[in-house]
């Protein structure tokens, strides 16, 4: 007896199955989600991000001095991987304009009688401003120009050393004792493509899946099938949830799986655990989402209520995820409401199993955390149920 | 006579307008989706990013201290460290793996060790060296840590090369460990905040996706509604192509107008952010991109099945925005083919203008390619949707005559 019913149980959702994977097929709303979406997003950002560091960011060099000596710092400025020195003003005015119209993103200014002052042992001084209104390129700027600062005083205060007859080393060590020796744990490179697009790209195709879940679910009203599909499970909502979302989990884990394989294998982002790990962080993202997908649809069983809901909400995970801006420096309220968004808790795992190395003895909080989104659909599992019943679509 | 009829064309043509105007406008009210991106979102996401980005940079970064030399000299320079904005030492670990595991458990995000020989190699005049070991979970503790260490161990390293010169005068001194002073100057972002960099760019993106996903959820909502599933309804007013698209626009344009200044004008006083253009002026630049952006909804809107779909791909469009516009990633090093395809988006050109004029205080003229390409895509989207409409009318006609000979 318990036989036949589980036969006819798991026929059931096999006819579930196969009605859900026709309605995919039908409407191209959901290959582009499911497949275009998060493969163009890799495309783009691994694109965009190709080199992985800006290169040759534009500055001005205003140079009143225009001597052999501030000539050579110029030149030597150029040869900087990350700054290109793309225009020459004569006064300081003209570069300060440039900067303003976005030209270049930083300035660097030497005064008049430089060399002069240098063989005076006036101390003169190197200026340069960089602007932080484009925070990445500013920041990048500023490291090559101190450095150029540091290394032009230090290359001078040789030459006056040597002159009092100390030896090159000598010099040298005095000129810098104590240095500063980095390590950077899993991103040696400070890649910004490693840093974001590990990130991006899941958020992205996050955003995608909560959206489409809703768009799923919401379509059985507005196709007026839900009760069609109630019949099917026999009555149980639990069964029609399932066997409505397997399909879509199935095909978001393949794709993902593929995502993973550019990222890890053929693109080669430091991952310290292995893909395994990453796929297993990846898998849970999935399903996390689409289970505060089904969620937010029983709160607001509207298609269009309940899909600008998720719109707003999916958006700001991006944000609050702690990837951009980390968490630990926002509010305590935010601290906490953090937690409620699936893609914080895989930028954790990301962050302990890719960089960090780290074990599940480390990570099974946040496996757990993302387990028990899980049980979200059940809290509204009835009132799903009520409205797939009663419920007439109005447009 | 036909210059009376034309006469009665336009008056006829604008009172048809204004008609349109107030229904759409009804349409708007009525439609709580509609509601919540034309006025919710553009309210409340503002409020929610610069709560989200309020600390502006990560201060008092922790970090955990290994010394291993435990002489003066080491105090000094950990103690130095503590003292700045960026960096607090949350301990002292005696060894490698008890720093590690206090990383492991996110109780410090940086380990700085100080070798043994660290003093000994200061007392004999050779390079020493302190080691950094940095958790890359986030870009900006590396730099606080970073900046930190650098700045401390030069200010340090002075001192000891002054020390090294004894029997010089103090001119001496200071010329010999400095013969070229730097300064460094940020200009329009003074304090290298998140906020100040990245809310203008989100202001002006938000108008765009709102107001997109707004005019595709009417124009769905239009498409369920008519009859023959079209854009239009059949009604006397809605003949003239013009008269359509004039009255649309006119009832986003004037809901836009007052979102538009709480956004770009209000938002930046309520959370102090970088404020230095003139209000006018911004206003100048903000209006062909309101334009713009609504032919540009308009025209692509058409293409978009049914309204549920508008979500996914616009709202999947907006990060990419966000990059295309070459405010986070720098314009200058975005590749060729995608800044070609940048420039088909208002928000890619309203951005770059409004951070330029708002943050850097760039004066109209100094905007004028921006403001030139607005006005091209004004030109153009209008003229898109202007031909999507007319193919509207002239598709509703015929079915509609078809269906009355049936």
């Amino acid at each position: 007896m318990v036989v036949i019913f589980r036969k006819k149980l798991w026929y059931r959702v096999w006819l579930l199955c196969i009605r859900e994977a026709r309605i995919l097929a039908s409407r191209p709303l959901y290959l582009f989600g499911m497949i275009i979406a998060p493969l163009f997003t890799a495309l783009f950002f691994l694109t965009l991000m190709g080199k992985g560091l800006p290169q040759d960011l534009p500055i001005a060099v205003v140079d009143n001095d225009n001597s052999a000596v501030s000539r050579r710092v110029v030149r030597q400025l150029d040869a900087f991987k990350q700054t290109k020195v793309a225009m020459k003003y004569a006064n300081f005015q003209d570069a300060r304009r440039a900067m303003q119209e976005g030209y270049v993103y930083a300035i660097f200014y030497i005064p008049d009688n430089f060399e002069k002052d240098v063989m005076a042992s006036r101390q003169p001084k190197f200026s340069f401003y960089m602007n932080n209104s484009y925070l990445i390129a500013g920041s990048l700027l500023y490291r090559d120009l101190r450095t150029i600062s540091v290394l032009g005083s230090a290359a001078v205060a040789k030459e006056f050393k040597t002159a009092r007859g100390q030896t090159e080393d000598q010099a040298m060590t005095e000129l810098q004792p104590i240095g500063v020796d980095t390590h950077l744990i899993g991103n040696p490179l400070t890649n910004y493509s490693v840093y974001l697009c590990n990130l991006i790209i899941p958020g992205v195709y996050n955003i995608v899946i909560m959206l489409l879940t809703i768009y799923a679910l919401g379509n059985e009203l507005k196709r007026n099938t839900s009760r069609v599909l109630l019949r099917m499970s026999n009555n149980k909502m639990f069964v029609a949830l399932f066997a409505k979302m397997f399909p879509h989990t199935l095909i978001y884990c393949s794709v993902i799986t593929l995502i993973d394989v550019i990222l890890y294998k053929f693109m080669q982002f430091p991952c310290a655990l292995g893909i395994g790990s990453m796929l297993a962080a990846s898998y849970s993202l999935i399903i996390a989402s689409q289970s505060l997908a089904i969620f937010l649809f029983g709160l607001l069983p509207i298609m269009r209520l309940s899909l600008s809901a998720a719109s707003l909400i999916s958006v700001v995970s991006l944000s609050i995820s702690g990837f951009t801006f980390p968490v630990s420096e926002m509010h305590y309220v935010l601290q906490c409401w953090s937690n409620f968004f699936p893609l914080r808790h895989f930028f954790l795992l990301y962050v302990d199993q890719a960089l960090n190395g780290l074990g599940f003895e480390y990570t099974w909080h946040i496996y757990l955390a993302l387990a028990l989104f899980l049980f979200l659909p059940l809290v509204v599992m009835k009132s799903i149920k009520r409205v797939y019943l009663t419920y007439k679509y109005i447009p | 006579m036909s210059n009376k009829s034309f006469k009665n064309i336009i008056k006829e043509g604008i009172r048809d307008s204004f008609i349109i105007w107030k229904e759409e406008f009804r349409n708007v009210i009525h439609d709580a989706g509609v509601i919540i991106f034309f006025i919710v979102a553009p309210f409340a996401y503002p409020l929610l990013y610069c709560f989200i980005y309020d600390n502006e940079v990560a201060k008092e970064v922790c970090m955990v201290v290994v010394d291993d030399c435990n002489t003066p000299q080491s105090r000094e320079f950990s103690r130095l460290c503590d003292a700045t904005r960026d960096v607090r030492i949350v301990g002292k670990a005696s060894n490698m793996e008890e720093a590690k595991h206090m990383l492991r458990e996110k109780k410090a995000y940086g380990i700085m060790m100080i070798p043994s020989d660290f003093s000994k190699k200061i007392v004999r005049d050779e390079k020493t060296y302190v080691v950094l070991y940095s958790d890359m979970s986030s870009l900006l503790y590396y730099k606080a840590f970073l900046v930190t260490l650098t700045d401390v161990s030069l200010e340090m390293g002075k001192d000891i090369q002054i020390e090294r010169m004894a029997g010089l005068s103090n001119r001496e001194q200071e010329v010999l460990t400095a013969p070229i002073e730097y300064e460094d100057v940020t200009y329009f972002n003074p304090q290298n905040g998140f906020a100040s960099f990245l809310i203008p760019a989100v202001l002006i993106l938000v108008i765009q996706q709102t107001m997109l996903m707004g005019i595709a959820l009417l124009s769905g909502a239009a498409k369920d509604k008519n009859t023959y599933r079209d854009l239009l309804p059949i009604q006397r007013h809605y003949r003239g192509t013009f008269r359509i698209v004039f009255g649309k626009s006119l009832c986003y344009l004037m809901i836009y107008s007052v979102v538009a200044v709480y956004l770009l004008w209000c938002v930046p006083i309520i959370f102090s952010l970088p404020q230095m253009g003139d209000g006018f002026a911004i206003l100048e630049l903000i209006f062909p991109f309101l334009l713009s952006c609504i032919f540009f909804s308009l025209t692509i809107v058409s293409f978009v099945r049914d309204r549920e779909s508008s979500f996914v791909i616009f709202i999947f469009m907006s990060l990419i925005l966000l990059f295309l516009s070459g405010i986070s990633w720098p314009a200058s090093v975005v590749p060729w083919y995608w800044k070609s395809i940048s420039y088909l988006f208002p928000s890619t050109f309203g951005i770059q203008g409004f951070i330029k004029m708002n943050t850097m205080g760039a004066t109209l003229n100094q905007v004028s390619f921006e403001y030139t390409a607005l006005w091209i895509q004004t030109f153009f989207y209008f003229i898109g949707a202007f031909l999507v409409f007319r193919w509207q009318i002239i598709r509703s006609e015929k079915i509609y005559r078809k269906n009355k000979h049936v």
